[in-house]
């Protein structure tokens, strides 16, 4: 058996499509390819053919680097990437979308981007992908091991205003990221502080912390634009309103100003002024994960992942201090946090197709997926199985005590996609945050500056033809 | 005024001086101070409050630059640095070799020659230097796509000639107007053409002036962003935008970042000390017509 | 026979300029091609999700401009922030060239040192500077202001930090391009209207009034010129620090454009507001270069 094994990967090694000049196969390697052999179709079948992938700078992508010599050697296929931080990566990755050149054949998406790609048919349904035994061996990739909203979150009818979990599937979820409240046990033990299950709970306890513990009492993203709104701020006013609040109402009218959402702003925006950083307004996620993980802040209401920062004791001043609950509620008792996945989807430009979905397929098995997360950090996983895998348990099950696993699960209970798909909500995030700006800088009353954002967006959705 | 309100008078003013001297030191230096410090501190020093001075120095950063380093402390790879360095290179020396061989030929002619249309022409390659680079990026990157040029060197080298022609022009014109009209005529009058009168002559005696243009030339380039942001793909970034790639989901990698900006800049440092006093004189001759 | 050689000859004189200067003018040229489609562009509703609403709007781009909150902001940003940088910058410059000029210990040292930050690509000089620039004293700017009893500035968290911060990595780049250039003008001042103004036993202070200051005037009035051009048009320091934020305070006419164009990928409305950049520079330099052209007339 061994021996037929070696003389095949031999052979394979001969052909002249082979990569990085291994002189012969060793055990590792084919330890390491096992797995993927065990799928029942023929991973050569684009043998030769070339791909580029698009990819955001993550953990995720840094997980699948070192690994892609050996999705060539599985393969065959010559894979070309590019990796960019998150903003420039979308401006190019629009850019060569919307010129349909096929620059990049696989890319790093998510439910809310979809949603720009879709209608405009930049990207493909891997639907069809899933469904072609020669392409995809179902039982051994294991799609309904992925979380149920996950996949939910990454289908999408088409119509704007609504249909997301209906439809064509049009990426493959790499992790999940929803939001909950982070906050110091250490600081709330000692001063007596209660953990906030309201907004204004929230806004005290950011209060008293900055009164007794001298450090600012909550830390958030404030830069101008989508990424402010999009995390603990719309997750905290989707709870604020038992889920009832969305941004367009069925008209596809901006609501902004309505008076719910105006308070809300009112209340976060003077939380953050009184209680939080000097340099809010300038703060992107890695400065707020960042100062939590220093010990500058009392609390954060963001990205749950951002534990795995928060409990790493190289670096973080804050390990085993870190207590987790969930998003203040409204008066309804439950959290309605939103939900965030990246995701691979393949674009239609591409001229492999079937390459392409290859590698998304060997990118997003199990085995890939499970070496992301325990050799490089990639929280939180999309997979069950590799939650229930001991050696994640072991990590994740150890911060803040236990608590994280559960506040993570009953997040994930009520926890949906925030926004209603259209293909400008990148836009109308930005106005949104702009707004929240004017009112930080008390430029604009909360609810002068939501009512303009709500006609700005009006303004543009018109534009646009979407309205 | 006794003399001692002269002498008190005449210090006063030589420790202000002095005093000027030491800031105007202090406030030039000290970022490159701060970031060779940065670029030598493990990710906890960097972050730490207050900013540290005293630390055990390490050069994993500088190390991760080169070999990359993958999983544990830092999010890794970095192995294309080396390769950004490479193509600042490529695209740098490639760019003004073709502004100086369009350049000389087209100075000599602002410089030595009249002409209807001198004033004009003159102008319109200087305006160049003028517009914002975005009016040239988005139709350049909407071409460069159906042209096949985006993401290839030869494209950021002819894209780049909006950053270095227009100055190359300007600065040679300067010099070639220095060199005596006498010993021009002596050539001519010697037999030589044009071309005699170019090479032979000119060349040779603004040999400093050139030296300077394509050392600010090779800088400018060297420097530029704005254009391989939108340009240039994976293959040929420059350091500039390479810079920004330390930008991870998790994390700022501060010191790699800062150990990038310390041997992007090397190889201007050593070029601007070998010709530092050309430089002055260059700027200042650039200055003058 | 004689004529015709000479005529040939003298046609070919004429066209040599023209010849020596088609190289250069053939690249350029080829830049004028993308400039065009740009400027087409900005009389169009080109907008890069929706490739079948592209129509031909004349200059509805332009005059939807005028109602546009951000673009008075950013217009009056882009201006004032040019003013005081410029004066500012050649301000200090003149300053520091007078102060090289003199007979200063480590006067080479430090004129040497002085060319580090030209060299520096902007975009990592503003990321240096964003390092050293931390809001709390976390921050080494702030720590060593704490010394001097200044409590922490918030340098991009507020609108009016964000403004001096990206004013202070601006300068910090480009001063020793103004002193530079001033120094080396200074040691290339003839030196008889020296000797001249010492025989009539003129102070410090009327010398550089009356003898320096106008001497240079024509090269003041060039690296006011240039300042003025890269300042209009400032990006890599906002783009690496702000990003034209907070509340827009740090937005300029290049910011916004790249905004509405790289952002929001509305290239037509984009391209517009680039034009209207081109303008305002077109018009300032050419005022500009008049005024040099008088300055350097009247010191010869």
């Amino acid at each position: 058996m061994r021996l037929q094994r070696r003389t095949l990967t031999g052979l394979l090694l001969a052909t002249p499509f082979s990569m990085g000049g291994v002189a012969g196969a060793s055990a590792q390697d084919d330890a390491a390819l096992a797995y993927y052999r065990q799928a029942r179709i023929n991973w050569r079948q684009a043998e030769g053919q070339s791909l580029t992938i698009g990819l955001n700078k993550h953990p995720f992508t840094e997980s699948l680097l070192p690994l892609i010599p050996e999705f060539r050697r599985l393969t065959g296929i010559n894979v070309e990437y590019l990796i960019l931080p998150e903003a420039e990566y979308f401006t190019k990755l629009v850019a060569d979308l919307s010129q349909q050149r096929g620059e990049f054949s696989v890319i790093m998406t998510g439910p809310m981007r979809n949603w720009q790609y879709v209608p405009p048919n930049w990207i493909l349904p891997l639907d069809d992908f899933l469904n072609n035994p020669k392409l995809t061996d179902r039982d051994w990739y294991k799609l309904d091991d992925f979380y149920p909203a996950l996949i939910a979150a990454n289908r999408w009818n088409g119509k704007t205003g609504g249909g997301v979990g209906e439809g064509p599937l049009y990426s493959i979820p790499v992790l999940e990221e929803s939001y909950i409240l982070a906050y110091r046990k250490d600081i709330f033990d000692q001063h007596n502080i209660k953990v906030p299950t309201t907004l204004e709970e929230m806004a005290e306890a950011a209060r008293l912390v900055k009164k007794n513990a001298a450090i600012p009492g909550i830390v958030a993203r404030g830069t101008p634009s989508v990424a402010t709104v999009a995390t603990g701020f719309i997750s905290g006013l989707k709870s604020y309103t038992d889920g009832q609040w969305s941004e367009l109402d069925d008209k596809l009218n901006a609501t902004f100003h309505d008076p719910r959402s105006v308070k809300f702003a009112e209340t976060w925006v003077g939380m953050v002024r009184d209680s939080g950083p000097p340099n809010w307004a300038n703060m992107q996620w890695y400065d707020a994960m960042e100062a939590f993980t220093a010990g500058q802040a009392g609390m954060i209401a963001d990205a749950d992942f951002f534990a795995a920062n928060y409990e790493d004791p190289k670096k973080s001043k804050v390990a085993g201090k870190v207590g987790y609950a969930l998003i203040p509620a409204g008066p309804g008792g439950k959290p309605y946090a939103g939900l965030w996945t990246w995701a691979l989807g393949i674009s239609k430009a591409t001229r492999n197709k079937e390459a392409a979905w290859l590698f998304v397929q060997w990118a997003t098995a199990q085995r890939t997926l499970l070496n992301a997360t325990v050799g490089y950090r990639n929280y939180n996983p999309s997979r069950v199985s590799i939650t229930n895998d001991p050696r994640v348990q072991e990590i994740m099950g150890s911060w803040g005590g236990g608590s994280y696993l559960k506040v993570v699960a009953k997040n994930l209970e009520t926890a949906r996609v925030a926004w209603i798909p259209q293909p400008e909500r990148v836009r109308a995030g930005d106005i949104w945050a702009r707004a929240l700006h004017e009112i930080y800088f008390q430029r604009m009353s909360a609810a002068d500056a939501l009512k303009r954002a709500s006609s700005e967006v009006d303004k543009v959705l018109k534009e646009a033809g979407i309205k | 005024m006794t003399s001692r309100a002269v002498l008190y008078r005449g210090t006063v003013a030589k420790v202000a001086i002095a005093v000027a001297a030491a800031v105007l030191l202090v406030w030039t230096v000290f970022p490159f101070v701060w970031i060779l410090l940065t670029s030598l501190k493990s990710p906890g020093d960097i972050i730490s409050v207050p900013p540290t001075f005293v630390f055990t120095p390490t050069i994993d950063n500088y190390a991760a630059l080169v070999i990359g380093e993958r999983g544990g402390q830092y999010s890794s790879t970095r192995p294309d640095f080396p390769r950004f360095f490479l193509n600042s290179m490529i695209i740098s020396i490639g760019a003004v070799a073709l502004s100086i061989a369009a350049g000389i030929p087209a100075a000599y002619a602002l410089a030595r020659y009249t002409f209807p249309l001198k004033n004009a022409l003159g102008f319109v390659l200087m305006s160049f230097r003028f517009v914002p680079f975005i009016a040239f990026v988005i139709p350049l990157y909407l071409l460069y796509q159906q042209l096949g040029l985006y993401n290839t060197h030869a494209g950021l080298i002819f894209a780049y000639q909006l950053i270095t022609l227009p100055f190359t022009i300007w600065m040679l014109r300067s010099f070639f107007m220095e060199v005596p009209l006498e010993v021009q005529e002596a050539a001519k009058i010697d037999g030589c053409s044009w071309l005699g009168v170019l090479t032979r002559v000119i060349l040779p005696l603004s040999m400093p002036g050139i030296s300077v243009t394509v050392i600010l030339g090779f800088m400018f380039c060297w420097n530029a962003f704005n254009y391989p942001l939108m340009l240039a793909g994976r293959q040929t970034f420059p350091v500039t935008v390479g810079a920004i790639q330390f930008i991870s989901y998790e994390q700022v990698l501060w010191g790699q970042m800062a150990a990038a900006t310390m041997v992007a800049i090397v190889p201007q440092l050593l070029l601007s000390l070998m010709v530092q006093k050309y430089i002055v004189r260059g700027l200042t001759m650039g200055a003058v017509r | 026979m004689n004529t015709t050689r000479r005529r040939r000859r003298w046609r070919r004189e004429r066209l040599l300029p023209y010849l020596l200067l088609s190289p250069a003018l053939v690249l350029l040229a080829g830049m004028l091609y993308p400039f065009g489609l740009g400027l087409y562009y900005s009389f169009t509703s080109y907008w890069l999700q929706y490739p079948n609403r592209f129509r031909f709007v004349w200059l509805d781009n332009y005059v939807s401009l005028l109602g546009e909150p951000l673009f008075v902001r950013a217009l009056e940003f882009t201006l004032g922030f040019t003013l005081v940088a410029v004066v500012l910058q050649v301000g200090l410059g003149l300053a520091v060239a007078l102060l090289l000029h003199g007979r200063i210990p480590g006067r080479s040292v430090i004129r040497a040192l002085m060319l580090l930050p030209l060299m520096m690509p902007p975009v990592i000089t503003a990321l240096m500077w964003k390092i050293m620039m931390a809001s709390t004293n976390a921050g080494i700017l702030n720590y060593a202001l704490s010394f001097l009893g200044v409590d922490p500035i918030n340098w991009f968290g507020s609108t009016q930090g964000a403004i001096v911060s990206v004013l202070i990595i601006d300068t910090w780049g480009n001063l020793p391009f103004v002193a530079l250039i001033l120094l080396g003008a200074l040691q290339a001042l003839p030196t008889e209207p020296y000797e001249a103004a010492r025989v009539d036993g003129a102070g410090p202070v009327a010398v550089l009034r009356y003898v320096t200051l106008p001497l240079l005037s024509p090269f003041i009035v060039l690296v006011v010129l240039f300042r003025t051009m890269d300042s209009l048009r400032i990006f890599d320091v906002i783009y690496a620090t702000t990003l034209g934020g907070p509340n827009d305070a740090t937005t300029n006419l290049q910011i916004m454009a790249y905004q509405y164009s790289f952002q929001w990928y509305q290239m037509g409305k984009g391209m517009a507001q680039v034009i209207v950049l081109l303008l305002l520079v077109v018009i300032v330099s050419y005022l500009l270069m008049r005024l040099w052209n008088r300055a350097a007339e009247s010191t010869s």
